[in-house]
């Protein structure tokens, strides 16, 4: 009976055409335009190659690692290329200066007593990346990295602090997962019998509630879950999306996000006295409104929550998928990725606790 | 004759209002019973409990002897259900809908299949295995729906108004396919509130009003209850007054009606009305077209016992 529900489960999903539109279409639509507009402004970025200048005095001369993560990012045959930068003599330092103030370059770099000083005009993003390159410079050299380790981590970091795109894509992949709840909604909706006159016909068959439930929910999940590959098959391979060197870790958040996102489905479903059609309103708005507060429409939106209400975040499903991924791609230690997981199996668990509680009911007062 | 079906002192309560009250009444082995009143008296409400759908205030039901429950999977298993509403998925196709809803009661395979195909040729649907629902007119998705509740071979079938808008030619279909169930060994519950479809098919009645049992029998023994042995219908293009004062003087006639140009004449009892008021309109030489006589129906014990149409 089990399988036999889950085959025709699987069936009633694929062949409906409005969850086919926002498992499978809308996450994709969505990515297409996400990229479409988020690319262009980065690759305009991307050829913004930033004028410096640099003294050479001799203490620039005999640091080593300087003069060679410097050379590698203003070489004009490195694709990454980062810097054209001027070098002056030591002698002529008030040509670094006439250039600052004919704004000709963004900043210049000296060397005085030892440490690196840097002299800009202005505040803008090409001098806050001229800064944050000689300070990983410093950093590398205090944690006693070779040249092309520095070169390597600073190229990877800069690029990173550049990318919009990867941020609304962690959000996308964050919708596509809570959609789930769709599908959570109607695996309960289709067996219970005080909701669709289904329900009503199975629920005077000869089979244990828990046994349907289970197996149309399973067979949502998998849908859910091809949902969410299909979305990065098309992200990796059509829009060439870098999602980072923990692809296991992805592909594991994603799941128990899927499962956040159906365990919330079931929870509207169980608990909410109202029809399909504002079930669906429901779960869809949720859904939405976490996705906004993690920064779908704007990545502001999910510093300024961070900032003023932290607890928004911790209780939005949407927030712990996104800053999970976000974690794995910005830093080395897992702790805080970990720290979503479990977040979002919390959430699923005490969410399909409290439907369980509502779905022991065998009769109804009203159907 | 042994009770399928045992329900006792049956009430059922929406807040203020009584859905079913103090219902009690039994469904003998390889019977049909039809549940009959108008929309709103308990038909319903009352299937709904006995399936165990619902909760209820008071009272026992008893199916195959035991209580039933929603656990009940014994029970359920003889039990096959057609609701009002078409309960049927819209993502599958005839046999597929079929296939689903039996595959809940029989596990075999095999078996399956040859009770699918008995069932989709039982109500007619043998050309139109791989339709969807949606592309199926009215009366072919209540053929549908029957077939969902009963490929399994049921010994107990509930059919809940299975026949509500659908075209004479299914309907036909529909109540040849429950003859059909009935002499193959089922026993059936059939709620309407279509008294002509009662009078063909029940071997016993029911009358609900508001969740009580107005009347209980079979047809000619509720039909005593109207207090009318036959009324004679005559059409008359023209009719003086002082004829039907007359006919109204006539032995046993208890009410005389003169509406558009048919005379109708309400005998309480008598064997020669017909050919009485054949007589009288011979010998006051009173021309007429048509002129037939009619028993009474369920919706005149209806009529007599609540003072209001059955359709009202």
């Amino acid at each position: 009976m089990f399988f036999h529900n889950f085959k025709y489960s699987l069936k009633t999903l694929f062949r409906n055409k409005a969850m086919i539109f926002w498992t499978f279409a809308f996450p994709i639509i969505l990515g297409t335009f996400f990229y479409l507009a988020f690319s262009d402004i980065e690759n305009s970025e991307k050829l913004d190659i930033i004028d410096v200048a640099i003294i050479k005095n001799e203490e620039f001369e005999s640091n080593e690692l300087y003069k060679a993560v410097f050379k590698e990012l203003s070489d004009k045959d490195n694709k990454d290329r980062l810097f054209n930068i001027k070098y002056i003599d030591k002698d002529d330092e008030k040509e670094a200066k006439e250039l600052l103030d004919n704004e000709k370059i963004s900043g210049y770099l000296e060397f005085v007593n030892g440490k690196p000083k840097l002299t800009f005009k202005s505040n803008g993003i090409n001098e806050t990346i001229f800064k944050y390159v000689t300070e990983g410079i410093v950093q590398s050299a205090y944690m006693g990295r070779n040249v092309s380790e520095t070169k390597a981590n600073l190229k990877d970091i800069s690029r990173k602090n550049l990318s919009y795109t990867m941020i609304e894509f962690y959000t996308l992949i964050a919708m596509t997962c809570l959609y789930g709840g769709l599908l959570g909604a109607i695996a309960i909706n289709q067996n219970l019998a005080n909701m669709t006159c289904q329900g009503k016909r199975i629920a005077t068959a000869p089979v244990k509630k828990w046994q349907v439930i289970i197996s149309s929910a399973l067979s949502c999940y998998i849908t859910q879950i091809l949902g969410v590959a299909l979305l990065f098959i098309y992200t990796i391979f059509a829009l060439k999306i870098d999602y980072g060197n923990h692809f296991f870790k992805v592909v594991l958040l994603s799941l128990v996000g899927c499962l956040a996102g159906l365990s919330l489905g079931i929870f509207v479903a169980t608990l909410v006295k109202a029809g399909e059609n504002a079930k669906t309103g429901i779960i869809i708005s949720i859904t939405m409104a976490g996705c906004f507060l993690s920064g779908m429409m704007g990545i502001s939106m999910k510093y300024i929550v961070d900032k003023n209400a932290p607890i928004v975040n911790k209780l939005n499903p949407a927030s712990m998928i996104t800053d999970g991924f976000y974690a794995l791609y910005y830093y080395d230690t897992f702790d805080r990725y970990y720290f979503d997981l479990i977040s979002l199996l919390i959430f699923a668990f005490i969410l399909i606790g409290i439907s369980c509680i509502g779905l022991r009911r065998q009769k109804y007062d009203s159907i | 004759m042994s009770n399928i079906i045992e329900v006792s002192n049956l009430t059922k309560s929406y807040k203020e209002l009584t859905a079913v009250d103090d219902l009690s009444f039994e469904v003998y082995e390889g019977e049909i019973l039809g549940l009959l009143g108008p929309n709103g008296s308990g038909k319903s409400t009352t299937i709904n409990c006995i399936l165990s759908l619902l909760n209820f205030s008071n009272g026992s039901i008893k199916i195959f002897g035991e209580e039933m429950k929603p656990d009940s999977y014994g029970i359920k298993e003889k039990i096959g259900v057609v609701f009002q509403e078409v309960s049927v998925f819209d993502e599958l196709t005839v046999y597929e809908n079929i296939d689903y809803f039996c595959g809940l009661y029989v596990k075999d395979k095999e078996k399956r299949k040859e009770y699918v195909e008995d069932a989709i040729n039982l109500v007619g649907l043998m050309d139109f295995k791989k339709f969807y629902p949606k592309k199926l007119s009215g009366g072919l998705l209540r053929r549908l729906n029957i077939a969902c509740g009963i490929a399994h071979k049921p010994k107990l079938i509930f059919l809940d108004e299975p026949t509500v808008a659908v075209d004479p030619q299914s309907r036909n279909n529909i109540l040849d396919g429950i003859k059909k169930l009935r002499d193959e060994g089922a026993t059936i519950v059939y709620t309407t509130h279509y008294m002509e479809e009662v009078e063909i098919l029940c071997d016993r009645v029911i009358i609900l009003d508001k969740g009580k049992v107005l009347a209980k029998g079979t047809c000619d023994e509720l039909k005593e209850l109207a207090k009318i042995e036959e009324k004679i219908s005559v059409e008359v293009n023209k009719l003086d007054n002082k004829y039907v004062e007359e006919i109204k003087n006539l032995d046993n006639v208890a009410d005389v009606s003169y509406n558009g140009n048919v005379l109708l004449i309400v005998y309480e009892k008598g064997k020669n009305n017909l050919s009485d008021i054949m007589g009288l309109l011979k010998k006051e030489n009173i021309k007429y077209n048509k002129i037939y006589s009619e028993r009474p129906t369920l919706n005149d014990v209806f009529l007599e016992l609540t003072g209001k149409e059955l359709r009202d």
